[in-house]
């Protein structure tokens, strides 16, 4: 790690690569659906930002996170603002059960986690179906709202080692 | 109790106002500019779509820079699948082909036929023109199904145009920036298209299911029990959202429990898309070239009326020439064969004539053989003392004694 340090570009990239990854991720609509699962699908932004602002990651500007959730509207077609609004209430809660925690637990993270989508998703199906008579799967949220969960653990250990890059 | 409570609102607090040393906006600031952008971007406000038109624009393009890695391994995975299979299909193709081929003959008929009693009834014509436009970005949303295609309002794509996969229906344009268009599937949740079911020719509704298949809706009580799984779906053209006849998909049977259910296996691989057609439609009325005054709609009928009878006319008059020309040539004809009768006829007799100079000449010829053979019995003797018995020669007797073979008959 010393050596990247003392490459200052790719040192720089490195800090940024999360919003890099978050910035590609809602232009690309990156679900990994190759098999054709019926309703398969995870929403990675969220498990980045949830990790990353939980983290209190020095490079993930929130105004950053709410232009990427705008992005994100834009691809998918959802009503501009709605991922930024989702976005912001994982931000909050992450801020929030970072203030109320002294000693941080892997566990209750993942579970925090599963608490704060199932708000989330919640709260966007709700203004959906009500405020713009979408019509939508709820089965497909609630798969989504699970598959999310699980793969939390296999990205937390992929964003470990990414940490623990950058403090090396 | 009351510091448990301090406690949470020092928290909540903390969350929503407190930045960061490296954060420049505040939580709460930006839920409200999101929930203000949410309201804003609903308010058909001209500023704030121009606005909207130039975000689009902007994000549809990074976004399929974005995706060209992801596109080109999922293009060569295609493109290896496809030569496995490719001798398999070129056969189906080539009975597809084959059959298309027989189809368009037909159909063609029928669009002159129904351009031509449109004219009758003085009805609009629509043309249409196609043209292809690229899919830029084709991310299904796990909920929503939406494309995004490279033609906008620059190629006069407009709100509600129809979009194809060659010549099968495919959705219909929800959005429309500059030179970029979003179509909704009709496999969306959203989408809702009127549907002819053919050959039956039952009305319904075809609804996206949210995955690759319709599901069929909105059917009259008791005629579901006509279907079967090689029935045809087209558009009905119902609401003029949709061009009428356009096919669609096939239909599927699904057997659940006691009733059932009727699917849309939909002719087109969406997830497969790459090109599309979007089809530009201007209706023209017909022109009516007779008629000056614009108020007079009597007058435009009863001309529409005589125009048609002129016309009628006319045909009986082409008609009738035609008959005409025919009964002449039929008279020639008539009288050909008969010149050609009475040659034969005259063939005839004189055939006839030699057949009985023949029998005359062959039963001369029999009587001179029989007559050199027999006549010195028949022929009278003039020797003396010698009673005569016989005849003459040249006689009728003696020539049926020659006859008789020499034999002498008394009468």
């Amino acid at each position: 790690m010393t050596s990247l340090k003392s490459k200052g570009f790719f040192s720089k990239f490195y800090s940024w690569l999360p919003i890099v990854v978050l910035y590609v991720s809602v232009l690309n609509e990156f679900d990994v659906n190759y098999l054709d699962l019926d309703f398969f699908s995870f929403n990675f932004p969220f498990i980045l930002i949830f990790f990353f602002t939980l983290k209190d990651f020095k490079n993930f500007d929130y105004l950053l996170v709410f232009l990427a959730g705008l992005i994100n509207d834009t691809v998918v077609g959802l009503p501009l603002g709605l991922s930024s609004l989702s976005f912001m209430i994982i931000c909050i809660a992450t801020s929030y059960f970072r203030n109320i925690t002294i000693r941080p637990n892997q566990v209750k993270d993942w579970f925090y986690f599963l608490f704060v989508i199932i708000l989330v998703n919640s709260l966007n199906y709700s203004i959906l179906t009500l405020f713009f008579s979408y019509n939508l799967i709820l089965w497909g949220y609630v798969v989504n709202t699970f598959f999310t969960f699980l793969f939390y653990l296999i990205f937390l250990t992929i964003f470990k080692f990414y940490l623990k890059g950058i403090n090396d | 109790m009351a510091s448990s409570r301090d406690d949470f609102i020092i928290a909540i607090r903390s969350a929503f106002l407190k930045k960061s040393t490296q954060q420049k906006f505040s939580l709460l600031s930006l839920v409200f500019t999101s929930i203000f952008i949410i309201v804003l971007s609903n308010l058909d406000f001209k500023a704030v779509r121009y606005l909207k038109i130039g975000i689009n624009e902007l994000v549809y393009r990074s976004s399929f820079v974005v995706s060209i890695p992801e596109n080109f391994i999922k293009d060569t995975f295609i493109e290896v699948s496809d030569y496995t299979t490719f001798f398999n299909d070129y056969k189906k193709k080539r009975l597809e082909l084959s059959k298309l081929k027989s189809n368009f003959v037909s159909s063609e008929i029928i669009q002159n036929e129904n351009r031509e009693l449109k004219e009758l009834i003085n009805d609009y014509v629509s043309t249409s023109d196609k043209i292809l436009a690229k899919i830029i970005v084709d991310h299904e949303s796990p909920f929503l199904k939406s494309i995004i295609i490279n033609k906008g309002s620059k190629d006069n794509i407009k709100i509600g145009t129809n979009i194809y996969d060659q010549s099968y229906l495919v959705g219909r344009v929800i959005e429309v920036n500059y030179k970029t268009s979003r179509v909704l599937l009709l496999s969306d949740l959203n989408s809702n298209v009127p549907v002819t079911i053919a050959p039956q020719n039952i009305q319904a509704i075809v609804t996206g299911s949210g995955d690759n298949y319709g599901q069929i809706k909105y059917i009259k009580d008791g005629l579901t029990g006509e279907f079967d799984e090689e029935s045809i779906i087209y558009t009905s053209g119902t609401g003029a959202i949709f061009k009428s006849g356009i096919p669609i998909g096939t239909l599927e049977i699904i057997k659940e429990n006691s009733s059932d259910e009727f699917s849309v296996e939909f002719y087109s691989d969406f997830s497969q898309l790459k090109y599309v057609f979007a089809e530009i439609t201007s209706i023209s009325e017909i022109p009516d070239q007779n008629v000056s005054e614009p108020d007079n709609e009597t007058n435009n009928s009863i001309n529409a009326k005589l125009k048609i009878l002129e016309d009628e006319l006319e045909i009986i008059e082409e008609t009738n020439s035609k008959f005409l020309e025919e009964n002449i040539d039929l008279k020639n004809e008539i009288n050909n064969l008969n010149n050609k009768l009475l040659i034969l006829n005259n063939e005839l007799s004189s055939k006839n004539i030699t057949i009985s100079q023949f029998n005359i000449d062959k039963t001369e010829l029999e009587f001179l053989r029989l007559n050199l053979e027999f006549g010195h019995k028949c022929r009278k003797s003039n020797k003396l003392f010698q009673k005569s018995v016989g005849f003459e020669p040249g006689s009728d007797e003696y020539k049926k004694c020659v006859l008789n073979k020499g034999v002498i008959i008394n009468d």
